[in-house]
């Protein structure tokens, strides 16, 4: 019994020494939680676009779009995209039709927090940049290439 | 004689008011352009916020110079206001006394490997190369101006790597 935990004690001794790795409790996580999955910000030239969108997955598996300290111009039709992409810039006519999209709603406000559902079953490794989007011209108010959290 | 033209000038106005109108008014629709001084704000709350639970204020990856490395930073602040920087996904290589360290983003050492003399706020010892780890932060830190974690190696004033934090 002695023997075995002493094994043990060598054991854990050993990959301590080998293995500087380390796994730090994150408070954040708790079963019943929203996790966040990924977050970029926002750039965008056409039109001035600040700010950071952030998916989360909350606890039923549901992903939701945030976009805070968020601001852009108002404009006509405008609405909120995840396209296939690694990234978007701000050419006035961006999006081809080859390209893919998903739509996510119109824009709430061209200012402040504010949240969009993303349809079940979207790969969020292929949709990569959300997308400020305006309908009417076809064009990129900005973007923002998500990266993991 | 007068007559006569006026008439015609008014026809010729009733065409152009016939004309015009709808394009104005389809050009008005077509592009809005009030609204580029009308904005409208709103402010959901994050259907998920808990008030109980530390949140991320500032969030940046982590880019390598000297060494390789990769992963993210993140600053979270408790509800009591304490601050901790926790590395996600983190992979440096191992090396020499090498610390974790705030600096400001903007100093030119950090475009270089080496560095002569880093204006920094010490976090602490490197817990481990690999993993996700804290550091806590010094009570009253200007965060606007150490906007930038760095793996120090202090015995080589070497940057691992470091990566700008930007507002979450």
């Amino acid at each position: 019994m002695i023997r075995t935990i002493k094994t043990q004690l060598a054991l854990a001794a050993l990959a301590l020494t080998f293995g500087a790795s380390v796994y730090a409790q994150d408070s954040m996580k708790h079963e019943d939680k929203a996790k966040t999955l990924e977050t970029g910000s926002f750039h965008g030239k056409v039109h001035s676009t600040s700010g950071r969108a952030t998916i989360y997955q909350e606890a039923d598996g549901k992903l939701v779009l945030r976009l805070t300290n968020f601001k852009t111009s108002n404009g006509p039709d405008v609405h909120v995209i995840l396209i296939a992409a690694k990234d978007a810039d701000d050419n006035a006519n961006f999006l081809n039709s080859s390209t893919e999209r998903v739509e996510l709603g119109s824009l709430k406000g061209n200012e402040g927090d504010q949240n969009y559902d993303i349809p079940s079953g979207t790969d969020l490794s292929k949709f990569q940049t959300v997308s400020i989007y305006c309908e009417r011209f076809n064009a990129n108010f900005g973007a923002a290439p998500l990266e993991k959290f | 004689m007068n007559a006569h033209v006026g008439s015609w000038l008014s026809g010729r106005k009733w065409i152009l008011l016939a004309v015009g109108f709808p394009i104005l008014v389809s050009a008005w629709w077509a592009f809005r352009p009030e609204k580029l001084l009308i904005n409208q704000k709103v402010s959901e709350p994050s259907p998920f916020a808990s008030s109980i639970d530390p949140r991320p204020v500032y969030t940046g990856r982590l880019e390598g110079k000297a060494h390789q490395t990769s992963g993210r930073a993140t600053i979270y602040r408790t509800p009591d206001g304490k601050q901790y920087l926790r590395l996600t996904d983190f992979s440096t290589s191992n090396g020499p006394d090498v610390h974790v360290v705030l600096a400001p983003s903007d100093d030119k050492n950090l475009s270089q490997e080496i560095v002569t003399e880093l204006d920094s706020v010490e976090l602490g010892s490197l817990k481990g190369n690999q993993g996700d780890q804290n550091y806590d932060l010094p009570a009253s830190l200007d965060l606007q101006k150490y906007n930038a974690a760095v793996i120090y190696c202090e015995r080589f004033h070497a940057v691992f790597g470091f990566a700008r934090l930007e507002q979450f």
